[in-house]
């Protein structure tokens, strides 16, 4: 147990204190995309539909917030950790890697809530949005669960274990993801087709669960059993990349 | 009191083949050198040892109730680098992972950095960082330590004292196991020395049993004469030669001076010494085994 909480409590220091571009990067931008997409790019929206979209707005910024943090951080730490030879320190270590990859996770949902706490603290005291603390809890806590395949998704990235490589695939999966999706802007101004594939996505999945949260509406077991299969997807591809790489030697997991 | 046991190992990448069925005791308190051409597969062995590549077929066995990492330390070649971490740090962090670490002066002490500790890693030079990872890799106290380079990066000072804390640490009990291209060093210091070459362990055994079987004594000068003028000569084992210096191993030094006598008007410099674990490696792949 020492060894674990050793182990986060560096992770802590290294991925969010002492690298300050990695905790704005993740938390500033989309409290700044908040604000933009709500204060300054709206104009002539009739009031009750402004309030909506402010509180849905909200929801896509914190699941946002989470891919930032859960793809490009988790992807990018990972990548550090290769190149710097510290995975494979850890494993020669007696760390296992659930001890490795758990403490890292508490990084970077900790990150994850302090981002949602910060977008929701903006949303209300900028637009007013009312969000009671039982509202709030039961939508951090499912984003918490969201970033969890989000963390997977970021791993499977860091296999890539080439620099260029990493941040080629992280553009490639979090901005289009994010799109369509329906994060940026609303999913219904899409092409059908493009509709159809955004709504098979697992962060358009993840926020509306969220938005039936927001708005107290009944919930569906469709959402749910979708981030399932994501995560169970993922979580193989994961398993055949490693055992692969670990065959030719490549690995250090 | 046997530590590691290597049983059959095989290894190959595709129909590539690394490693042929090697078989291997290590005992305790012993310093065992692994040598061998570059692509000899040394690096796969230890990779295998140490479980980051699976092997083809074979077992390799620690001999300890604990887990094994706990007993282990390991000195890769390339160094680790955490960023945005300290010296201090590092090394607290590592002795986390161990039930029974050392203490954390004297793995401050080990690592020469009293006045770095409160320093980034990546601001390290390369010695520095070379005699961090040796301290690292003894955070957790470890029965059997892996070096793989260990001095490469290090001057001749810093060498000179990592050969001194690596026999200390012998004559304390523990195991060393280790590759350099340093076979000077390993010369002076390993009771044991595997030969990896063609996929196989071609040779182990001692320095003076190798010396024994492949030339007890090396005469070097310098000539203009060819390497053929010399190659019949009845006690030469071998003969290297760079430019115009000759290397000639032998086991019958006073028999090979007296052949080399008509010579002499063309030979210059002429030395005798004992041989080198240098010359008897380029001497065992060019005679016998390749």
């Amino acid at each position: 147990m020492n060894k674990f909480i050793f182990q986060t409590k560096i992770n802590f220091k290294r991925i969010v204190f002492r690298n300050k571009a990695f905790f704005f990067f993740d938390m500033l931008l989309p409290i700044v995309f908040y604000i933009l997409y709500t204060k300054i790019l709206v104009s002539n929206v009739p009031a009750s539909y402004l309030k909506a979209w402010n509180e849905d707005y909200l929801v896509s910024m914190m699941i946002y917030a989470c891919m930032l943090g859960g793809i490009i951080t988790t992807a990018n730490t990972l990548l550090e950790d290769e190149m710097s030879n510290f995975k494979l320190f850890v494993t020669l270590s007696p760390l296992s890697n659930f001890q490795y990859y758990g403490s890292m996770a508490i990084v970077l949902i900790t990150l994850n809530l302090v981002s949602s706490i910060a977008l929701t603290a903006v949303a209300m005291i900028v637009n007013h949005v009312n969000i009671s603390i039982g509202l709030l809890f039961e939508l951090i806590s499912i984003n918490l669960l969201g970033t969890i395949l989000l963390i997977l998704i970021g791993v499977l990235i860091s296999f890539a274990k080439k620099p260029n490589t990493v941040n080629l695939l992280t553009n490639l999966i979090v901005f289009p993801l994010a799109i369509l999706s329906g994060l940026w802007w609303p999913i219904n101004i899409m092409p059908t087709w493009l509709q159809n594939i955004g709504k098979v996505m697992p962060t358009y999945q993840l926020s509306v669960i969220d938005k039936n949260i927001l708005h107290q509406t009944t919930q569906h077991i469709g959402p749910f059993i979708n981030l399932l299969i994501w995560s169970l997807i993922i979580f193989l591809i994961l398993f055949i990349v490693n055992k692969i790489q670990k065959e030719k030697g490549l690995v250090t997991q | 009191m046997t530590i590691l046991e290597i049983q059959h190992i095989n290894k190959s990448f595709g129909k590539k083949i690394i490693l042929k069925d090697i078989n291997l005791q290590i005992e305790s308190s012993s310093i065992i050198a692994l040598v061998g051409a570059n692509g000899a597969g040394k690096t796969t062995l230890i990779n295998i040892i140490l479980n980051l590549i699976p092997q083809t077929s074979g077992q390799v066995k620690f001999l300890t109730n604990e887990n094994w990492k706990q007993i282990t330390g390991v000195m890769m070649q390339d160094n680790i680098v955490l960023h945005r971490i300290t010296v201090k740090e590092i090394i607290n962090l590592t002795r986390s992972y161990f039930d029974k670490p050392l203490s954390y002066e004297e793995l401050l002490n080990i690592s020469g950095l009293k006045d770095h500790q409160n320093n980034l890693m990546t601001g390290l030079s390369g010695g520095q960082k070379r005699r961090l990872a040796f301290a690292l890799a003894l955070a957790g106290d470890p029965e059997i330590l892996f070096l793989d380079e260990p001095t490469v990066g290090m001057d001749s000072n810093a060498r000179n004292d990592f050969w001194q804390e690596i026999d200390r640490l012998k004559k304390s009990g523990k195991t060393i196991f280790v590759t350099s291209h340093y076979l000077e060093e390993l010369e002076n210091i390993a009771d044991r020395f595997l030969i990896l070459q063609n996929s196989i362990i071609a040779f182990d055994g001692t320095i003076k049993q190798l010396r024994s079987r492949e030339g007890q004594s090396l005469v070097e000068f310098d000539s203009e004469l060819n390497q053929i003028d010399f190659k019949n000569l009845p006690d030469v084992i071998s003969i290297n030669l760079v430019g115009h210096h000759f290397q000639i191993i032998t086991n019958n030094v006073n028999q090979l001076v007296t052949e080399l006598t008509p010579y002499l008007k063309a030979i210059d410099n002429l030395q005798v010494k004992q041989s080198t674990l240098d010359t008897l490696l380029l001497n065992y792949k060019e005679n016998n085994h390749e």
